[in-house]
């Protein structure tokens, strides 16, 4: 057989599919144009980096929403796609950067760590996110993986001078490698067994001929799904969480909350589903995964939420609160294929989940004072009445997260309990709605310590970053807004899912 | 290919053995070279496999640049002290990590023991690669036609990497809690 490797269409490329890449070239531009700013005395990088990383973020996201509802474009031998679904979670990404970064720019003045490289690896993790959400080859996803992963473990350890931070910032680089290592392992043993990286070629592999479906391509399978469910942070391999979030700087941990979250679940979805989940699985495989996925939402649902009940630092209620808001999606996981919805609550409940988080993350990073001390719960005894503003803020995203209307986090995990209901996963939703009660208990708590306690301490009187209000008030906003007009994001989110 | 038996014994045995040292001693500049040993049998498997290229490019870039970095890297920052005490881990965790590992060995060594399938040959024959003109022009081609994504992905990855340890390594912090830290552990 002859070898033709320099295919011409391979070296060429059309309007429509360079119109694809824009944002991701958007974003690679722009963060190679940051590192020559950031070496310009005369421009003042902390200025000029800032912006156009401002600037880079807004314009890529403008023009990945005018390409959404686009029929798919397959880009470089098919090693990546990019359809609705991606474009919709590059819509998110972007959006948690433009966030995070309005956040930290006073933040990082206040730590005394503004430095240019802040915002590059910000920039450098999200192309990772979008590549990964866009990736149909193992490889693309395993390298993409790893860019959004390690600026993430350098962001996590960013306040060197503080202990805590550079713990957080080495037990995830160690735990995380040996996540990502798994998920390789996996993707070779499943290599092995199709013959083919390319997600897109597995599925029609699996569904012609079944007989590949042996033990060996379940190990691979759960390689590959263990490693997910490390980034996810599903509960036997939740452990790294907590101390990484409270480590991290406060709006390094808001951009992991939304983005690294995001991006996890909807890879983890694409693999799945071209893993033959809900399609071309023998019935035994399907049977397992479901039973043992069951186990883990459960598990994660339950002790996210028990265990977030004796936090006192707002960092780490916040982290276990994250756990069982994985729990949760993972209902819609398991849901997806037997609801008239299908897997369109993850994507919707994952907006609405990165907008509070956003929001809440922000408001802790301009409480907070330096450190990141003052983020117990005793510090924000009256803060009703210090800062009337900011503890509405938190109210709403509190509520949001408790799942109280008319909020973003209602509606969302409305959408989701009532697709696992015409599942027929009636226990799991009872099993949600429990545990949802117990969360509001700690949500609440933090409630009653900003307007029913006397206010400690004298009013601090220092002015808020504009910039963080800014994005403190759109989230708040976005909020409430997705709460009562669900409908259009929910299309969306249709749409975006629809493309598989 | 029929590749000979004993060879392949020999070097993963020995891949093997080196892994498991690299883990366990105490001593880093013990573990680095083990891990050199570790990537010299990789080469030979590789070059039983007939892909002498990614077998010198291993001993080139693995076990010569990397490491040598790696070595340098130990020296500078004089890690030599362990930091780790294995003994502070409790005995029933160290039970129950063995026992899940023997366990995740056996699951591996049935699974691979039991598959049978036979998967089909793909394009890259002996003979195919030979006429398309060798190891070397054949990985290159596909490096800038098939797999132009996953290449030009990894030049940004260093890139990001580079930056990384920058924004790490860069001597601004206030170095008096840096020192005073670093005396509390000493």
């Amino acid at each position: 057989m002859e070898l033709k490797l320099i295919r011409p269409e391979l070296l060429t490329m059309t309007a429509q599919e360079l119109r694809a890449l824009y944002p991701i070239l958007i974003l690679v531009i722009g963060s190679l144009l940051a590192i020559v700013l950031s070496v310009i005395k005369l421009l003042s990088p902390k200025f000029s980096v800032f912006f156009t990383t401002v600037l880079v973020s807004v314009a890529a996201g403008l023009v990945a929403l005018d390409f959404f509802g686009a029929p798919p474009v397959p880009l470089f031998n098919h090693m990546m796609v990019v359809d609705p679904f991606s474009t919709f979670f590059t819509v998110l990404f972007v959006g948690a950067l433009l966030v995070s970064c309005l956040v930290s720019f006073r933040y990082l003045d206040r730590e005394k760590i503004q430095h240019p490289e802040y915002y590059i690896l910000m920039l450098f993790s999200v192309i990772g996110m979008i590549l990964m959400a866009s990736s149909l080859d193992l490889i693309v996803l395993f390298i993409a993986l790893e860019l959004m992963s390690l600026s993430v473990y350098v962001l996590v350890g960013f306040r060197r001078a503080d202990r805590r931070s550079n713990e957080a910032a080495i037990k995830y680089f160690i735990l995380g490698s040996v996540a990502s290592a798994i998920l390789l392992y996996g993707a070779a043993i499943l290599y092995g067994c199709t013959g083919t990286m390319n997600l897109a070629e597995i599925l029609p592999i699996l569904s012609r001929s079944p007989e590949v479906q042996g033990p060996l391509f379940v190990v691979g399978m759960w390689l590959v799904v263990v490693g997910f469910l490390f980034k996810v942070a599903s509960v036997p391999f939740h452990m790294w969480m907590p101390d990484i979030y409270e480590g991290a700087p406060t709006p390094v941990t808001g951009f992991m909350t939304s983005g690294i979250k995001a991006a996890a679940f909807a890879t983890f979805l694409r693999v799945l589903f071209s893993l033959g989940y809900g399609k071309a699985m023998t019935e035994a495989i399907q049977v397992n995964v479901h039973d043992l996925l069951w186990v883990i939402a459960v598990a994660t649902m339950v002790v996210g939420n028990l265990i977030a009940l004796t936090q006192t630092n707002l960092k780490r209620m916040l982290a276990y609160s994250s756990i069982a808001h994985t729990g949760y999606l993972m209902i819609g996981l398991l849901s997806g294929h037997k609801s008239e919805f299908g897997y369109a609550p993850i994507a919707m409940y994952l907006v609405g989940y990165s907008i509070m988080n956003l929001g809440a993350f922000a408001l802790l990073s301009m409480v907070g004072g330096r450190e990141d001390h003052g983020l117990n719960l005793q510090d924000f005894s009256g803060l009703g009445k210090r800062e009337p503003w900011l503890a509405f803020a938190m109210s709403v995203f509190l509520f949001s997260m408790a799942g109280v209307p008319p909020t973003a986090g209602f509606v969302s995990k409305y959408f989701l309990l009532y697709g696992a209901v015409q599942a027929g996963e009636v226990p799991l939703v009872v099993i949600a709605v429990l545990c949802s009660a117990v969360s509001v208990y700690y949500y609440l708590r933090v409630l009653v310590y900003m307007y029913m306690k006397d206010p400690v301490g004298a009013p601090s009187g220092s002015r808020h970053s504009l910039w963080a209000g800014a994005a403190l008030t759109a989230m708040v906003v976005l909020t409430l807004q997705v709460g009562i007009m669900p409908a259009r994001l929910f299309e969306m989110a249709r749409v975006a899912l629809a493309s598989f | 290919m029929e590749i000979s038996p004993i060879f392949f014994y020999l070097f993963s045995g020995l891949a093997i053995a080196f892994a498991l040292m690299t883990v366990l001693k105490k001593n880093p500049v013990t573990s680095a070279f083990s891990l050199v040993m570790v990537f010299f049998c990789f080469a030979g498997i590789y070059a039983m496999l007939g892909a002498h290229l990614v077998a010198a490019l291993q001993i080139l870039v693995y076990a010569g640049a990397i490491m040598v970095l790696f070595i340098f890297v130990i020296m500078l920052v004089n890690a030599d002290i362990p930091s780790l005490d294995l003994a502070r881990s409790s005995l029933f965790l160290k039970f129950v990590a063995g026992a899940l590992s023997l366990v995740l060995l056996a699951s591996l060594v049935w699974v691979f023991h039991g598959f049978k399938q036979v998967i089909p040959a793909g394009p890259f024959t002996v003979a195919a690669i030979e006429k398309a003109g060798g190891n070397t022009q054949v990985v290159s081609e596909m490096l800038f036609s098939s797999y132009l994504l996953p290449f030009e992905l990894t030049s940004i990855l260093l890139l990001a990497a580079i930056i990384g340890a920058v924004a790490l390594a860069k001597r601004q912090a206030p170095k008096s809690k840096l020192a005073i830290d670093r005396g509390v552990k000493r």
